[in-house]
């Protein structure tokens, strides 16, 4: 089971909603992914543009909890007002702390997401901040009260994947709390690669909103996590060929 | 009196409660957060909390995002 | 008594482990717990020269070709403790000395003079000779002409630890002996250290006390060395998950002989101890490992570069000893007795550069 803060989750997919070409899309790759959190965005209300409201067709969804995410917020002040309006807006006490204050590249600002996850999490939030694949900044969010960490594979939308790979596997190693990586897939294979590797989820959107058929996507995202949690224990065969040295490192072992 | 509503300036029409300002806007009140001068204003307040002339409001819903 | 759930290594002790195991072992991508403990197993023994391979490269890989070289210091031999195995329990008939203070700094003049930047103090149990202040003075005095201090000494308190760490003292070693309650327990035979969870959980007040490195281990020898190097595993991730921005070191002591005449009961060899630091150096690739001169020369050559990247030598393990002649009886007999010179032209010839100092002191603020 996946625990985020106290609240346990069966599936270690977890969905972003935005770039679908339609609500209806979105709504089927949801419960097509049998997730059980889907990220959203917090926006201006507009009369002329009803589609876009998503409150509605989410709150029809059975088992799906709403973690409002902070994109838009440029530091650490906007971000908090930005987790404040979505805990009232969804009742949902997880927050996904998202500051890019770039808009090409959108790579996360890890010293306002630091400053914003420590106040955020001593408001009673569920803390999953976005962050670049940094072991140190992981540590220091976890030390403040963060449920979980969530670093990129790669920047989001790139579809480059697990390009942080070795930085994950130095977070996962001393973490005392879930690690989800989040941006960057773009094949269920390589969903499966971060969960054996030792992720405990994934957080899925482009991959599956710009894909050919977004709900055939989600189905094998979700087919791919389980597989590679699956693998993961079953436990991987051996990796690498035993070299052994001409002359005998232990021959002064007698 | 007149507000700054999502940074267009239109004219209320109604008693001036956030609650009243909602409904001429067509926002369906649960899908809805709102902001008047900046700060949060939590929607059990919605039906006292009176708004004044110059306010500067964002009400805000929830749109797909990652 | 038992030990806590995160501690305990029993989970392993009753699996067979066989030779698919212990390949499968060797290959692992993220080597875990599991790891360590086939690679412990008696199956792993006829796999030490992969072993030892994949431990020269991962030594190579965090380390470079590099040993890093300290010396031990002896402050005070006075002890009040009843280590049924050490030359200075308080019922063993040996002279007892503590160095005054102008004494140390002859011997930490003497030291520096070799070329060491980094230091060991020790003394035994706290004693009207060697309690906090002197140990204190001690530190203040070593911390002007070395880089590392490191204090293994009695367990303290949060807030000493602090007063230590404030002093100039840049780290702390202490061994739990063993991980075993009931051989802990009997081994101990009298004295603050029969307290198995004081001791424990001293590592982590130095850590919060602004200690920057513990070092760990377990006497070989004393109890089962599966248990205990399992255990030792444990506490160490335990503390590298807790004080994330601290360091790590593991030495791995073996009971040696001393003028007492102590006999193990579970008696460590050398191919054994050389299995259980490949194992460490395969699951741990970048905690430094440390051999002391408790070893002979022909192993220590052996083992410099193949998983240990850390060891002593010209040591004295009686007190002083460096600047004057040292007192007659050591804490225990030193097998590699070469001087500083011989050893690195040893480790030249192997093609593995002896290192003094890693990193400087001069910007540290201390008293």
């Amino acid at each position: 089971m996946l625990k985020l803060g106290n609240v346990e989750f069966k599936s270690r997919l977890i969905l972003g909603t935005g770039k679908f070409s339609d609500t209806a899309t979105m709504i089927a790759a949801i419960e097509a992914s049998g997730t059980e959190l889907v990220t959203v965005a917090l926006r201006r209300f507009n009369r002329d543009k009803p589609s876009d409201d998503l409150c509605a067709p989410l709150a029809k969804l059975k088992g799906v909890k709403l973690m409002p995410n902070t994109s838009g917020a440029m530091n650490a002040k906007e971000a908090v007002r930005a987790a404040q309006l979505g805990r009232e807006l969804s009742g949902s006490p997880f927050v996904k702390v998202e500051i890019h204050p770039n808009p090409h590249h959108l790579m996360p600002d890890a010293i306002e997401t630091y400053l914003a996850a420590k106040e955020l999490a001593a408001d009673g939030f569920i803390v999953l901040p976005y962050i670049p694949a940094d072991p140190v900044l992981a540590k220091k969010l976890e030390d403040v009260g963060c449920a979980a960490v969530m670093p990129l594979g790669a920047a989001i939308g790139s579809g480059s994947g697990l390009s942080t790979a070795e930085m994950i596997k130095l977070i996962i190693r001393d973490s005392n709390i879930p690690v989800i990586v989040d941006a960057g897939l773009r094949a269920p294979s390589e969903a499966a690669r971060a969960i054996e590797m030792g992720c405990d989820a994934v957080l899925v959107n482009s991959a599956i909103a710009a894909a050919k058929d977004p709900v055939a996507m989600a189905k094998a995202f979700a087919l791919g996590v389980k597989t590679g949690y699956a693998a993961r224990q079953a436990g991987l065969m051996p990796k690498s060929d035993i070299a052994v040295a001409t002359s005998p490192l232990t021959s002064f072992l007698k | 009196m007149f507000l700054t509503v999502n940074g267009n300036k239109i004219e209320h029409l109604g008693d001036g409660t956030v609650s009243a300002l909602l409904a001429e806007l067509g926002a369906t009140p649960e899908h809805t957060a709102l902001t008047v001068n900046g700060d949060l204003v939590f929607s059990k307040h919605w039906k006292i909390f009176k708004l004044n002339d110059g306010d500067t409001i964002e009400v805000l819903t929830f749109v797909g995002g990652g | 008594m038992n030990l806590p759930a995160w501690l305990n290594p029993e989970p392993w002790l009753n699996r067979t482990f066989t030779a698919a195991d212990v390949q499968h072992a060797l290959g692992a991508e993220s080597p875990d717990e599991e790891t360590l403990a086939a690679l412990l197993s008696p199956a792993a023994a006829d796999f030490l020269e992969p072993m030892a391979a994949r431990a020269q490269a991962l030594t190579r890989r965090h380390f470079g070709r590099t040993i890093q070289l300290y010396v031990p210091l002896y402050l005070s031999s006075w002890c009040s403790g009843g280590c049924a195995y050490c030359g200075f329990a308080s019922d063993r008939q040996t002279d007892r000395h503590a160095l005054e203070f102008d004494a140390v700094e002859k011997e930490l003049v003497a030291i520096k003079a070799m070329g060491f930047e980094e230091i060991l103090l020790l003394t035994g149990e706290r004693s009207h000779k060697a309690n906090l202040d002197y140990l204190r003075e001690c530190v203040k005095l070593a911390a002007r002409k070395f880089h590392n201090v490191t204090i293994e000494v009695f367990p303290m308190s949060g807030n000493e630890y602090a007063q230590l760490a404030e002093a100039g003292a840049t780290g702390v070693t202490l061994y739990q002996e063993t991980y075993h309650p009931e051989t802990y327990d009997r081994m101990h035979r009298w004295g603050p250290k029969k307290d198995f969870f004081q001791r424990l959980e001293a590592p982590e007040r130095a850590l919060a006390g602004g200690l920057r490195f513990a070092g760990l281990g377990a006497l070989l020898g004393l109890a089962d060395p599966r248990h205990d190097m399992l255990a030792l595993y444990r506490h160490a991730r335990h503390l590298q998950k807790t004080y994330w921005q601290t360091g790590l070191t593991i030495s791995f002591p073996r009971i040696r002989t001393e003028a007492g005449g102590f006999v193990p009961p579970h008696p460590v060899d050398e191919k054994m101890l050389a299995q259980i630091i490949f194992a460490f150096r395969i699951v741990l690739p970048d905690v430094p490992l440390v051999l002391s001169t408790r070893e002979n020369a022909a192993f220590r050559d052996g083992m410099a570069g193949l998983g240990i990247n850390k060891m002593s030598i010209a040591s004295k393990t009686t007190v002083g000893g460096y600047g004057d002649r040292g007192s007659e009886e050591g804490q225990f007999d030193v097998s590699d007795t070469r001087g500083l010179d011989e050893f690195c032209a040893m480790l030249r010839s192997k093609e593995l550069e002896p290192v003094f100092k890693n990193w400087d002191g001069v910007y540290r603020l201390t008293a």
